[in-house]
């Protein structure tokens, strides 16, 4: 069998997922053995930049007009585009930013002068919102194993089964005491996509939210729950905003 | 007139590029372009909780978010008048370790070392060389280790809250983490020979400042108490509420990362900086480390910091060792964060990140939300200085084909292991009413 022909990149972002990747360190030459590396600029000064692949994984999210056009590049190329972690899903934390240009461009003033007027720089979506894109993984960063499971899945010639279990689920079969019960302020993990394994509630932390709202989610009934804790409504939606303001949170609203 | 151009720069992290134009003997523009889009997260964080403010800055960089995570701890404790425990400080700077191995063992094997050696990359070196690309990995796990034992993920940490930490390692995880030491100690040796017998490099040799934090005692990373600047022999001392005097930022057109000079001057940050400016608090294997691969300090070849990140990598094994042995001789207090009250105040806090010195500066209001954020990262510091060295290297190369003086100019940025997610985010954001 051939190996696939597979290509990474980043849009703009942390470069969190891609390193997700590189911290594969047991399987990473394995990996690169089984597929045919043909594009990760993070890694290689040798890219190809033109072939079509079978897989490009994209994380980041759509920031420029440089960033769009790589992408409808990427997209012309790719069979499966999955579109990796929070930014490149949901919009991540750059998106908090409302989408409003106005305001966009009095803080790159605020922050840049009448120098920043001139960059190019556009409100940031996620990749999900620019093209089709057949794959998301969630997450900031996404996991790593289920980075790899997808990886083989889609050696497979199939992708991965989708998680349809918030958060909340994992961290009852983790047998965590239930930090909302406890009286924390505020845990997004009952409207919290799954597959993280409750990996901060199982620390004590309260689930932020990082990995996006879970299909069948409804803030309009969780809210007034959460409230019962006494934290303001206000901050309790600029909370579930925080990893996923251009996902479906404020369609429930 | 030749242009020279490489439009998106390989094996960094993050998107930037270079532009060159010469007229005859003339440098018309020599510029590194960051063009990584612009996320404005300091400005996104203002008026949001005292606890959201670290988890959101964590996100301007992977590579370095633990540095990210506590120094915007640092700082918001710093304003509303938090005291963590001592364990608490030993445990974030042992996660800084962590961090600082992980990142330079990332950056020293898979994106310098195929310069050394030749190769596009990673997986083209493993192909050949697999002992040296093992070797590296297995440091990159160890350090990984320690940002998963204490920082409770590798990428973006959350386990560090405001007041300490939510949940302490297990005996068990320190005991696995010690085996994984050992290994890690005849590893960084290993790594210190194999740059010991690499070809010398020496590109865009020029004299240059420097400037670092410097701790209490020790080689420390997170309890930097203020920062200096080394310029041949004169050195001059900042406190971190100071830190705009050392930096002077200014925005330039051709980057999306302010620029940074002191006096006029651009200065230079990270591994090779903490060496010239605080290299006698080195151990004594480190220092064996250094003398090995005979380092010049304070030395003129920007190079020289790929090298350099390799004692670190000693010294950071051999720190971690220790810190790990006390806590399993003595046992973790059980201790939960430090309660705190909201309130209003405003707190610096400097680092040394794995690139260099990194400022978070913040203003609280009495509830405590963030009215306003500036952060200062190392790759920003050190892109004027970058170019500084572009232009040595040209002046050296006089007469090199363009094809090839792009390759040398990517390896000389390449050496500041630059992090240009981090660079774009220098900023200072104020709420307004």
């Amino acid at each position: 069998m051939p190996r696939p022909r597979v290509g990474i990149f980043g849009l703009t972002g942390c470069a969190g997922d891609q390193l997700v990747l590189l911290d594969c360190e047991d399987e990473l030459l394995a990996l690169a053995g089984m597929l045919d590396i043909r594009d990760f600029l993070m890694a290689s000064s040798q890219n190809d930049g033109d072939s079509p692949l079978e897989v490009a994984l994209v994380e980041g999210c759509v920031a420029s007009r440089r960033d769009e056009e790589r992408l409808r590049r990427i997209r012309g190329r790719a069979r499966w585009l999955v579109a990796l972690g929070a930014c490149a899903t949901g919009g991540g934390v750059p998106a908090m930013d409302d989408g409003n240009d106005r305001a966009r461009r009095e803080r790159l003033a605020t922050v840049y002068g009448q120098t920043g007027l001139s960059y190019d720089s556009l409100p940031p979506r996620a990749v999900t919102e620019v093209v089709p894109v057949d794959l998301s993984l969630p997450g900031c960063p996404v996991e790593k194993q289920e980075l790899l499971a997808l990886l083989a899945h889609l050696l497979q010639g199939h992708p991965p089964p989708p998680v349809e279990w918030p958060v909340c689920a994992e961290c009852r079969m983790a047998e965590n005491r239930c930090l909302l019960l406890d009286g924390a302020p505020l845990c997004c993990g009952p409207l919290t996509v799954g597959g993280c394994q409750a990996r901060c509630p199982s620390l004590g932390v309260p689930c932020l939210g990082c990995r996006g709202p879970i299909e069948d989610a409804d803030p309009g009934a969780a809210v007034p729950v959460f409230a019962q804790n006494g934290l303001p409504r206000d901050a309790i939606e600029a909370r579930l905003r925080l990893f996923s303001a251009r996902a479906r949170w404020e369609k429930a609203e | 007139m030749t242009t020279i151009r490489v439009e998106h720069l390989a094996r960094i992290e993050g998107h930037g590029g270079i532009t060159v134009e010469l007229d005859g003997g003339s440098m018309k523009r020599v510029e590194f372009d960051i063009f990584e889009g612009v996320r404005l997260l300091e400005a996104l964080v203002v008026g949001r909780d005292c606890e959201e403010v670290a988890p959101v800055l964590s996100r301007i960089c992977a590579i370095c978010s633990a540095s990210h995570v506590l120094t915007s701890l640092k700082a918001t404790e710093a304003a509303l008048g938090v005291q963590v425990t001592p364990q608490t400080e030993s445990l974030r700077e042992l996660l800084l370790r962590g961090e600082n191995i992980q990142s330079h063992a990332l950056h020293f094997f898979c994106l310098a070392l195929p310069d050394y050696l030749g190769y596009p990359g990673i997986v083209a070196l493993a192909a050949e060389r697999p002992a040296d690309v093992e070797l590296g990995l297995r440091l990159k796990k160890l350090g990984n280790l320690i940002q998963e034992i204490v920082g409770g993920r590798a990428v973006h940490p959350v386990n560090a809250v405001v007041g300490g930490f939510a949940s302490l390692p297990s005996t068990e995880q320190l005991v696995e983490l010690r085996h994984a030491l050992d290994q890690g100690r005849a590893d960084a040796e290993e790594a210190v020979e194999l740059a010991a017998s690499l070809p010398s490099l020496q590109l865009g040799r020029s004299p240059t400042a420097y400037a670092a934090g410097v701790a209490g005692e020790g080689y420390g990373y997170y309890g930097i108490g203020q920062a200096v600047l080394l310029d041949g022999t004169r050195r001059t001392v900042f406190a971190p509420s100071e830190y705009r005097r050392l930096t002077n930022e200014r925005p330039v057109a051709h980057s999306h990362a302010r620029y940074s000079a002191f006096e006029g001057k651009p200065f230079m940050v990270g591994a090779l900086a903490r060496l010239a400016i605080r290299g006698d608090r080195l151990g004594a294997p480190a220092r064996r480390a250094l003398q090995r691969l005979g380092l010049e300090l304070p030395g003129e070849n920007p190079l020289d910091n790929n090298k350099a990140q390799l004692v670190e990598l000693v010294e950071d094994v051999e720190f971690a060792l220790r810190v790990v042995d006390e806590l399993l001789e003595r046992g973790l207090r059980p201790e939960a964060p430090r309660a705190f009250r909201r309130r209003a105040g405003q707190g610096v806090a400097l680092t040394e990140a794995p690139r260099g010195l990194l400022v978070h500066s913040y203003a609280y209001d009495e509830q405590g939300r963030l009215v306003s954020a500036d952060v200062v990262t190392p790759t920003a510091i050190n892109a004027a200085s970058i170019e500084e060295r572009f232009r040595a290297a040209i002046g050296q190369l006089n007469g090199c084909p363009p094809e090839e003086l792009a390759d040398r100019l990517s390896i000389v940025a390449r050496a500041y292991d630059p992090c240009l997610s981090c660079s774009v985010h220098v900023l200072q954001a104020r709420h307004e009413g």
